[in-house]
């Protein structure tokens, strides 16, 4: 789930770290895929008439269909993409897998009590909320991947953090997910988006960490305590702190520590043995694999095998596949546009510089709409 | 305060369809020495280098370092208004929020524009100082009429210059293209010629949809000048007779051999 409401801090409090771009200035970068979360994404949105894409026998289809066509797109411009799968849980993730259960159980009641009244936009509504991303799911996406020519990893426990370790190292150009906390994780730039269906247009979000840290005047450590006291997967909050008295907290007291410190635990008690330090620890040492030895590799797809297994009892149409194989390979095929910023070193970048009272009236009118667009009028 | 002359306005208009299918808006920065203009397009594969010197200039006044975004479409609304023998006189304070483009024609008819600035986010880069392999200077018309032709035949031209002259190649679904250029001997007409400076052979590959929107430039100047070097951009300079130059630079494609 991430963290709860960072996005609309960051939209509020500081607008210019959110750039919006389209998928077309990503071409030539590599980029890491939280692959639960796009799965995720497929199972919920890729759908006809409601239901999800099956088999005749009633196995699901819709993430497969969903992994092929967008990562067709992505490879077609020119980005190369790399899925990162979630092991194991963390062990602090407990609580929240359990309240997430807990959430399914009554989702399931609603859901039967839908289709006893007959409700069909209720159904549908219940329908999407169960919807998880099986362990079968994950390893049909992985063998169409590997069909594919395309790579992908294995986390040893959460994919954000993986992801976040590669982009630190260097490895890849940016984290692909919804969930804010791979930022909090510690990767420099995060894209919001880019597996989205393309007929939705929506902007590709692209969010620095660094200009998030600058822009709120905070170091990683301090924005890892503020991202646990706005409230995260791995422990509780404290009740009655929102977003905006949590960076108000955090400027002034630096820690979770020296909060506690101050703040009046009668009218904010702090969750009983808070295990902050263990999410803290979690955030800024996880447990992930060495990006130095994974290797990346586009491959050659493989047509026939993929129209086996696409084709075969799954029903994808042959004539699609095919297709988009072709595609595969001519994006393979042609020589790559090299990027200018690849020759040229980026001396450094003047922000547009605004107005202190233009930085005043920004915070209170026009909040979401201020996102958008390179220039602002002066 | 900033105030720049021009008598001939039509090659201000002239830069501007030039530069404004590649950027949508960019920064001018206005000193003593002159206007610049650096500015890559949105993906990042192409830069739009602008020099007009300040001596260039009928007139010429910058008492502050000055730096004016604009939104090259409006820029261009307000050149559309103005006529082909207009004087424009480009004016604004200093920390204005706005510039004002004052044409006079000959009739005594004087119009004033006055545009929005815009704060821009800019990205400077570092050029470096490149010896070239190889430094192609031909007819720029000839050049534009090439790009056009083989922009039929495929997506991206083989530019590939040895010392018998220099190659433009390109295939696709429906055939392939080429034109050759041999370097020419009579210098009688300099615009005319074709002339290589060859330090060693090079073969690069191009996008046509930037070399095209290149050649929009070719109103600006008889001649351009392409350089080129192995694993470094193209250079594409066009002379702006008097006032300066108008560059533009282009990222090779290469050929997928590693991840």
């Amino acid at each position: 789930m991430g963290i709860l409401n960072l996005t609309k801090l960051l939209a509020d409090i500081a607008p210019q770290c959110i750039k919006e771009t389209e998928i077309k200035t990503y071409f030539g970068r590599k980029v890491a895929i939280d692959a639960s979360m796009s799965l995720y994404q497929f199972l919920i949105a890729v759908r006809s008439e409601g239901a999800q894409l099956t088999t005749a026998d009633g196995e699901t289809t819709s993430h497969l269909v969903g992994t092929f066509y967008r990562t067709i797109r992505l490879l077609e411009h020119g980005i190369k993409p790399v899925y990162v799968f979630d092991g194991k849980p963390p062990e602090l993730k407990g609580g929240e897998l359990n309240k997430r259960m807990e959430r399914r159980a009554e989702a399931q009641k609603a859901l039967d009590k839908a289709l006893e009244a007959g409700d069909q936009t209720e159904v549908d509504k219940f329908n999407r909320r169960l919807v998880k991303v099986t362990k079968q799911h994950a390893d049909e996406a992985k063998e169409l991947l590997k069909l594919m020519g395309v790579p992908y990893i294995e986390a040893p426990c959460e994919a954000e953090a993986q992801c976040a370790a590669m982009v630190k190292a260097g490895k890849i150009y940016a984290t692909a997910t919804e969930d804010m906390d791979a930022l909090t994780f510690g990767s420099n730039i995060v894209l919001r988006h880019l597996t989205f269906s393309e007929a939705r247009k929506m902007p590709i979000q692209e969010i620095h960490l660094n200009t998030v840290l600058q822009e709120l005047n905070l170091n990683q450590s301090e924005f890892i305590d503020l991202c646990i006291l706005m409230g995260c997967d791995y422990t509780d909050s404290i009740r009655g702190i929102g977003p905006k008295k949590s960076i108000e907290l955090i400027r002034n007291y630096k820690s979770i520590e020296e909060i506690l410190k101050h703040i009046d635990k009668d009218k904010y008690p702090p969750p009983e043995n808070w295990n902050y330090q263990g999410a803290r620890e979690l955030f800024e040492n996880p447990e992930v694999a060495d990006p130095e030895t994974i290797e990346l590799k586009w491959g050659e797809p493989d047509e026939e095998a993929m129209v086996k297994f696409l084709c075969g009892h799954r029903q994808f149409s042959e004539d699609r596949v095919r297709n988009g194989i072709k595609k595969l390979q001519k994006a393979r095929g042609t020589s790559t546009q090299a990027r200018l910023d690849g020759f040229f070193k980026v001396l450094g970048t003047t922000p547009a510089k605004r107005k202190v009272e233009e930085k005043n009236k920004k915070n209170t009118s026009n909040k979401r709409g201020k996102t958008s667009g390179r220039g602002r009028p002066k | 305060m900033f105030e720049a002359r021009l008598v001939n306005s039509a090659i201000f208009k002239k830069v501007l369809d030039a530069i404004k299918e590649l950027l949508n808006e960019a920064s001018f920065d206005c000193s003593e020495s002159g206007m610049q203009l650096q500015a890559m397009d949105s993906s990042h594969v192409s830069l739009v280098s602008l020099n007009l010197k300040s001596d260039g200039f009928d007139k010429y006044r910058c008492d502050r370092n000055l730096t004016m975004g604009m939104n090259l479409t409006s820029l261009g609304k307000v050149f559309r208004c103005s006529g082909a023998d207009d004087t424009v006189t480009i004016k604004a304070q200093d920390d204005a929020d706005t510039v004002t483009f004052m044409f006079e024609s000959k009739k005594d008819k004087i119009s004033d524009y006055e545009l929005k600035l815009m704060n821009l986010d800019q990205e400077h880069l570092g050029i470096p100082e490149t010896e070239f392999s190889c430094i192609i200077k031909m007819p720029s018309g000839e050049f534009a009429r090439i790009v056009r032709d083989l922009s039929q035949f495929g997506e991206s031209i083989v530019i590939s210059c040895t010392k018998e002259g220099v190659k433009f190649s390109a295939q696709g679904d429906i055939g392939t293209g080429n034109v050759k250029l041999a370097q020419t001997n009579n210098f009688d007409k300099e615009e005319e010629s074709v002339i290589i400076d060859l330090q060693e052979p090079v073969t690069l590959t191009f996008a046509c949809q930037y070399l095209n929107s290149f050649t929009k430039a070719t109103p600006l100047s008889n001649q351009v000048t392409l350089s080129m070097c192995e694993n470094v951009p193209l250079v594409v300079e066009y002379q702006i007779p008097e006032l300066g130059h108008l560059r533009f630079y282009l990222a090779p494609k290469i050929e997928e051999d590693e991840n």
